[in-house]
């Protein structure tokens, strides 16, 4: 039986929702606030969805223009034949063409991090950044969270697993049905200890689908055979040809998926040549979700001076 | 998915959602080998010295080009092209390799990443050998990319050989440091590097010393598939 929308204090629904037109995919967008208002494009991480951004995109729509991205085979966005980093970079290349204006750029995790290099790439297109936690993975890791990890240390290791993975996914591509949305909220919170289960529930029902036996995640599958492998270290140099002014934004907590070592991040920030830092007090990796009016204050004070 | 078709013979294999189409250019015996072609080329454009291998020969065909389906989004990556390439081996079963071109870097990661299936590859000069060099061009514009007229939606096999505009551009900017390159020889079987004299780029140079490599200079397409026998034992 469908069940109702859950609600969430001071989670807000958007205002409006589109589609916007992308190489071979149809990107489904949020917005909020005046349509004539200074856009700020924001860009969630990975497995995660565009109304993550349901807690800080009303305490920033009374000056700006939200708009939050479903990126390319998450939430309502459509499925793709395949999926790397330089695709959902040009994706965000689609967005700010539709746009048709300078838009500041807001991302988390996955989405920090191509903000951040979207920006070295849309140089004109781009007012100012704010990266929160997308500062990549530490030096010794490879790309993926802590349970997808395997041991491997050598890049071609890990494309091994890469080539694994996608052999595997070629052979069955579904995600398991759960009996119930409080088992997926279950299933996150294991993931994120950190988020509360009345967020999850709230964040979780946006991000499945509800089908004849259960509940589905409406992520595409095929995104968890990865994105292929990479040296950490070539995190950071690139940044050096970045315009826009970044505000590099973390927690004060230590979670699941960050923040990584103060010295690797540092070390990579180096080569931004205008970076502002905040921590977030009481927040662990998903700061605008745990702490959305603290990260409003801090985003709203650097992207009107 | 795999459908085998009428003479000459084909299969359809499937990466992600991209269709891919792998030819049986000869049977044999021997040891198979699995060909890679260059950047904008097709496995149709190796020429019958291939016919001399002792055992089967496959031909396949990159996504984005030939008659194999294009890459929604258009972000191509070496990456991604090795793949189709493992999802060939998987068909096939263990195989040398030969690569030309971009190819050549494509079956560079795959030996490093299957040294288990992959006795010894061949690397070959060809198109798009350099990729997009070793650091990045910032005088270039990605945003092109964006310009370019959107192909036709098209998931499956194509009916006749074309390219993807958007893959010869993406892969002209497509950088890769030299480091990585050396790591995925380092944990390769065996590569036999053919120089024909042209310029080699930063990553091929970068690998001649490695312990797995053998250099060929001056040889032939010809020599360079009977040294790969030899290889083979």
């Amino acid at each position: 039986m469908p069940i109702a929308a859950p609600q969430y204090p001071g989670a807000v629904a958007p205002e409006r929702t589109r589609f916007v037109h992308a190489d071979g995919a149809e990107l489904h967008v949020h917005e909020w606030g005046d349509p004539e208002a200074v856009p700020v494009v924001c860009c969630h991480g990975m497995f995660d969805h565009g109304r993550g951004f349901d807690c800080l995109a009303p305490l920033l729509s009374d000056r700006f223009r939200i708009i939050a991205l479903d990126a390319r085979g998450h939430g309502d966005s459509s499925w793709s034949h395949a999926y790397n980093w330089p695709i959902d970079l040009m994706d965000i290349g689609y967005v700010l063409r539709d746009l048709g204006r300078p838009a500041h750029l807001i991302g988390h995790s996955k989405g920090g991090g191509q903000v951040t290099d979207a920006a070295t790439i849309f140089r004109d297109a781009v007012r100012q950044i704010v990266n929160i936690d997308g500062f990549g993975p530490p030096d010794d890791a490879g790309f993926g969270p802590p349970q997808m990890t395997s041991g491997a240390t050598t890049v071609p290791e890990r494309f091994t697993i890469f080539l694994d993975r996608r052999r595997r996914t070629a052979r069955d591509r579904r995600w398991r049905v759960y009996p119930d949305l409080d088992d997926l909220v279950e299933r996150r919170r294991a993931q994120n200890p950190r988020l509360s289960k009345p967020w999850l529930r709230y964040f979780a029902y946006h991000g499945a689908r509800q089908v004849e036996n259960g509940w589905i995640w409406k992520v595409d599958p095929l995104i968890a055979t990865g994105f292929g492998p990479f040296k950490p270290q070539w995190i950071g140099p690139n940044w050096k040809h970045l315009r826009a002014p970044m505000l590099a934004m973390i927690g004060s907590e230590p979670d699941t998926w960050g923040p990584i070592p103060e010295p690797t991040r540092l070390k990579r920030l180096s080569h931004v040549p205008q970076v502002e830092h905040a921590v977030i007090q009481d927040a662990g990796h998903f700061s605008h979700m745990e702490q959305p009016q603290a990260v409003a204050d801090v985003v709203l004070a650097f992207l009107e001076r | 998915m795999t459908r085998f078709h009428g003479k000459p013979r084909h299969r359809e294999l499937l990466h992600g959602r991209v269709h891919l189409w792998l030819e049986e250019r000869k049977r044999g015996d021997g040891p198979s080998l699995l060909l890679l072609h260059g950047l904008g080329e097709s496995g149709a454009d190796w020429n019958d010295e291939v016919k001399t291998w002792p055992g089967a020969v496959y031909a396949l065909d990159f996504m984005g080009h030939g008659r194999s389906g294009r890459l929604a989004g258009g972000a191509y990556t070496v990456e991604l092209l090795a793949g189709d390439a493992d999802v060939a081996l998987a068909q096939i079963g263990p195989a040398a390799v030969a690569g030309r071109g971009l190819g050549a870097y494509a079956a560079l990661l795959l030996a490093g990443g299957r040294p288990d299936e992959i006795p010894a590859a061949l690397l070959l000069p060809g198109p798009g050998l350099a990729g997009g060099g070793a650091v990045p061009d910032f005088d270039a514009d990605p945003t092109l990319v964006l310009d370019d007229p959107e192909p036709p939606a098209s998931d499956g096999i194509r009916s006749e050989v074309c390219v993807d505009r958007r893959a010869l551009r993406w892969f002209d900017q497509d950088i890769r440091p030299v480091d990585y390159a050396h790591e995925f020889a380092a944990a390769a079987t065996r590569l036999l590097l053919v120089e024909d004299g042209s310029a080699a780029p930063p990553w091929w140079k970068t690998i001649r010393s490695s312990p797995t490599v053998n250099l060929l200079g001056g040889a032939s397409m010809a020599e360079g598939l009977l040294a790969l026998q030899l290889a083979l034992g």
